[in-house]
């Protein structure tokens, strides 16, 4: 029994710091109605900044925690200014991409200033324990506990008896009206999120000394922690958020003492979609109530398309198939290979996310149902690859719809949460089945390409195969969109209710949708298993999701056209200026945050 | 003649390439009860917003007291001196009412008056009083809008901005609102009101402006207005409207 009471305590400190977490994005969310997934970077800025604290300036603890709230503290409101209040007014989703712009940003910077490299962040505490039943407790799980019940204690604080503790709470409640009382709004913008931040990068602080590791990917991993806790305790309800960190926490840990340490986000995300599917309003509100909508109005901003002759189109993908021809391209041929499956992908989403509505932030996983399928039926079953390919497609098809199906009752915010958890779980479910994946080793020796006899193992052969393969996707999905599947869809995304007052059944017009979706995505996949060769459950992250989605906006969402420009232009620019790959996080995030002045995209959303 | 407490001059606006009004002037006596009436899509509520700063003008000037407070944010407008009661009350549904009545004391920092306003409140709206613990959400519509009512006072403005007061109550409580909105205006506070039922606001209004499609068409002595025929009938909804606010 002893090591339970371990494992009870371990969920507990580990809860506290989520909470940390999650109580920011509740702030945050509740006087802004933005998830903001920079939150995250923040967490790790506040980590980095302690390590340097430590290592550089030799300051002892509360000196190195009052720096990273200061610094963090001004982070936060820099992001409010830069991300967050030029667009008042803008499409609503445009501040959400421009928080994911500031994360990438921000990651990208940490990784060019300290190196991907997790480097130790040792506790400056004494190194004693207690023991407790048949537990132990240590000086630094103290010092997290309390950092967790002061901060829930200032804070309760703050919102009941501050002056500005009250705006906030207005402010959550009816902005107008609050303004309307004299509040400045902005202020209290600024406040919280100056406050959410500082709590943040006292938790990256935290969780760095705890593990004694950090490293930049802590950021992305944070930001997901941090939101399932506050979905699990109810959307920008503050001491729902702390409740929701505990009981995260605490699975975790019991999931981490039943099956291992790699469970442990699998039994989040499951907890996530759970928490989703039952009671999307959180464990404390009544769950007939359906999710409330902060985003009202139309999700996609509307615009005029900018129309591309035909002859224009024709004009490039000649150019496209006889690029090949040129001397000495293998190299650029490789990258347009990459370019045309990462436009399958791209269409693939832009069907999801621009036409259907449903913006989706875990379209990888698609990339990795396809590969891993392609790969193990052709390794494990002797299918041919023209047969599994194909095959693959189908199936990603089939199981990717099935999974996405739990988030179909759901809308906007909660849509991309949800996606974002299926994502993770496919990968952490491939990592975690090893009689069928081969687990953490991934799969090998993958075939390449071949048609019968004909293998396609030049890089020539993979680019017009690529490039053959996208363009057939892409005239099933412009015959798609012109037929009443279409039209339906855009129905579905203006306005759910009042499609559904014509008699659209929202479920089964969203299945088609993620159906075919999910078959191109699945072959792209597929594709790229047979070129890569070597695949595991990381070949395809969550960056990739975030790709697509910037590939998607850059070319106007809906805009299947757009979608491919978005695809090249991601993904070959990056590669014609060598020495730029490190950057490459760098441009995406920029661009997402310059879609302010065109938030229609390149050719404008359809 | 009494001094002019507000002023629009020559108001343009727009939601993106909707023109909402066209050259909007009106003004607001010291002491009276003014109401701006119109049908649907006139442009009433958004003349709110501008007064209130909520939105900016592309052209023209709003003034108060002699001041111009075009474009200056909603809570500097607030501090000017003026009060709002918005469309379809907006109380914080999850604060107590306590609560509520406190924060449109928000923008006042004399802690020990803000006790006394307080009661004094309490004793105007007598209802109040009841549900003073009472998170705001539970009220019903005519006890909201009599919170709402409060809750602008207890900012001590010197002019009050009302959207629609009477909108969505029962018939006991319009009348009831009435009486209250000339006992706030009897106490010296200036009354702006946004309309849709005219005949109600005729009744208790000074002066009246009737606006269609972003321009006042119509403005007058409220007493005259209700009794000219040729006006009830065209543009105030006939001689049965008040059967419909009913």
């Amino acid at each position: 029994m002893g090591s339970w009471l371990d494992y009870t305590i371990n969920g507990l400190i580990i809860g506290n710091i989520y909470a940390l977490v999650a109580v920011g994005l509740a702030l945050i969310f509740g006087v802004s109605h933005l998830i903001n997934f920079a939150h995250g970077s923040v967490y790790a800025v506040g980590a980095y900044v302690g390590w340097a604290c430590f290592t550089y300036l030799h300051l002892p603890l509360p000196l190195t925690a009052l720096a990273v709230i200061i610094v963090c503290g001004g982070l936060g409101i820099a992001i409010e200014r830069i991300g967050l209040r030029p667009l008042a007014g803008a499409p609503r989703i445009a501040p959400l991409l421009a928080t994911i712009g500031i994360s990438l940003v921000l990651d990208q910077l940490l990784q060019i200033a300290f190196t991907p490299d997790p480097r130790a962040l040792p506790s400056p505490l004494p190194n004693w324990r207690i023991s407790l039943g048949g537990g132990t407790i240590g000086a630094l799980d103290l010092l997290i506990a309390a950092t967790g019940l002061v901060s829930a204690g200032v804070l309760y604080f703050f919102l009941r008896f501050t002056k500005l503790g009250w705006a906030v709470r207005a402010t959550a409640q009816d902005r107008d009206a609050a303004r309307q009382m004299g509040v400045d709004t902005d202020a209290v913008n600024r406040a919280v999120f100056a406050i959410a931040s500082a709590l943040g990068g006292l938790s990256g602080l935290l969780v760095g000394m705890y593990f004694n590791h950090i490293d930049p990917a802590m950021s992305f991993q944070a930001t997901l922690k941090g939101v399932v806790a506050q979905v699990i305790g109810g959307m920008g309800n503050v001491p729902g958020a702390i409740a929701g960190s505990l009981l995260l926490g605490l699975t975790e840990s019991y999931g981490v003492a039943l099956f291992g340490s790699s469970y442990r986000n699998l039994f989040s995300f499951v907890l996530l979609l759970l928490i989703l599917v039952l009671r999307p309003n959180g464990l404390f509100a009544s769950a007939r109530v359906t999710p409330p909508e902060p985003m009202t109005g139309t999700f996609v901003a509307p615009s005029r398309v900018l129309r591309i002759p035909p002859w224009a189109v024709g004009l490039a993908l000649a150019a496209a198939v006889v690029l090949p021809l040129l001397p000495n391209i293998a190299y650029m041929l490789q990258v347009m290979t990459n370019a045309w499956l990462m436009a399958m992908l791209a269409i693939s989403l832009t069907l999801v996310a621009g036409t259907l509505g449903q913006v989706s932030l875990g379209h990888a996983a698609l990339l990795l149902l396809g590969a891993y399928a392609s790969a193990l039926l052709a390794l494990d079953s002797g299918w041919p690859i023209w047969a599994s390919v194909p095959a693959a497609g189908v199936l990603t098809s089939v199981i990717g719809t099935a999974l996405a199906a739990p988030a179909f009752r759901l809308r906007s915010h909660y849509v991309s949460i949800a996606t974002l958890g299926i994502g993770e779980i496919v990968s952490l479910v491939i990592l975690n089945w090893e009689s069928l994946t081969r687990g953490p080793m991934g799969v090998t020796n993958i075939p390449p390409l071949a048609i019968g006899k004909l293998e396609l193992d030049s890089p020539q052969a993979a680019y017009w195969a690529s490039l053959a393969v996208l363009v057939v996707l892409a005239l099933l999905q412009s015959r798609l969109l012109r037929s009443h599947l279409g039209r339906t869809f855009r129905a579905i995304r203006d306005d759910d209710v009042a499609a559904r007052a014509y008699g659209v059944s929202l479920d089964r017009y969203k299945g088609i949708g993620f159906a075919f979706a999910g078959f191109g995505a699945g072959v792209s996949g597929a594709i790229a298993a047979h070129l890569y060769s070597y695949i595991n459950n990381e070949t395809f992250t969550s960056t990739v999701s975030i790709t697509a989605l910037t590939m998607v906006i850059l070319g106007g969402m809906g805009n299947l056209l757009g979608a491919i420009v978005g695809a090249v232009a991601l993904t070959a620019l990056p590669e014609m200026f060598r020495g730029t790959a490190e950057y490459r996080m760098l441009i995406y995030g920029v661009v997402l945050l310059l879609i302010r002045f065109r938030p229609q995209g390149v050719l404008g959303t359809v | 003649m009494s001094t002019e407490l507000l002023r629009l001059e020559g108001i343009d606006t727009f939601y993106g390439p909707v023109q909402v009004h066209f050259g909007l002037s009106l003004s607001v006596r010291a002491g009276q009860i003014v109401s701006l009436l119109g049908g649907n899509a006139s442009g009433k509520s958004t003349t709110m917003k501008v007064i209130l700063g909520l939105l900016r003008p592309r052209a023209g000037r709003v003034s108060f007291d002699g001041r111009d407070i075009t474009g200056l944010p909603t809570h500097q407008v607030i501090r000017q001196g003026i009060g709002s009661v918005p469309e379809a009350r907006r109380l914080f549904g999850a604060m107590t009412v306590r609560e509520n009545l406190l924060m449109g004391a928000f923008a006042r920092s004399d802690r020990l008056v803000i006790a006394r306003d307080l009661e004094r409140m309490l004793e105007l709206f007598p209802r109040v009083r009841q549900r003073l613990e009472n998170r705001a959400g539970t009220l019903s519509g005519g006890e909201q809008q009599m919170v709402a009512m409060a809750r602008a006072l207890m900012g001590r403005p010197r002019l009050i901005c009302m959207d629609e007061p009477t909108m969505g109550l029962s018939p006991l409580f319009v009348d009831r609102v009435l009486e209250l909105i000339q006992a706030v205006n009897r106490e010296g506070v200036t009354v702006f009101m946004v309309e849709q039922n005219a005949s109600l606001a005729l009744q208790i209004a000074h002066y009246a402006y009737v606006l269609q499609t972003g321009r006042i068409i119509l403005q007058g002595e409220a007493g005259e207005m209700a009794r000219n025929p040729k006006i009830r009938d065209a543009y105030l909804g006939g001689p049965d409207a008040k059967a419909t606010a009913a």
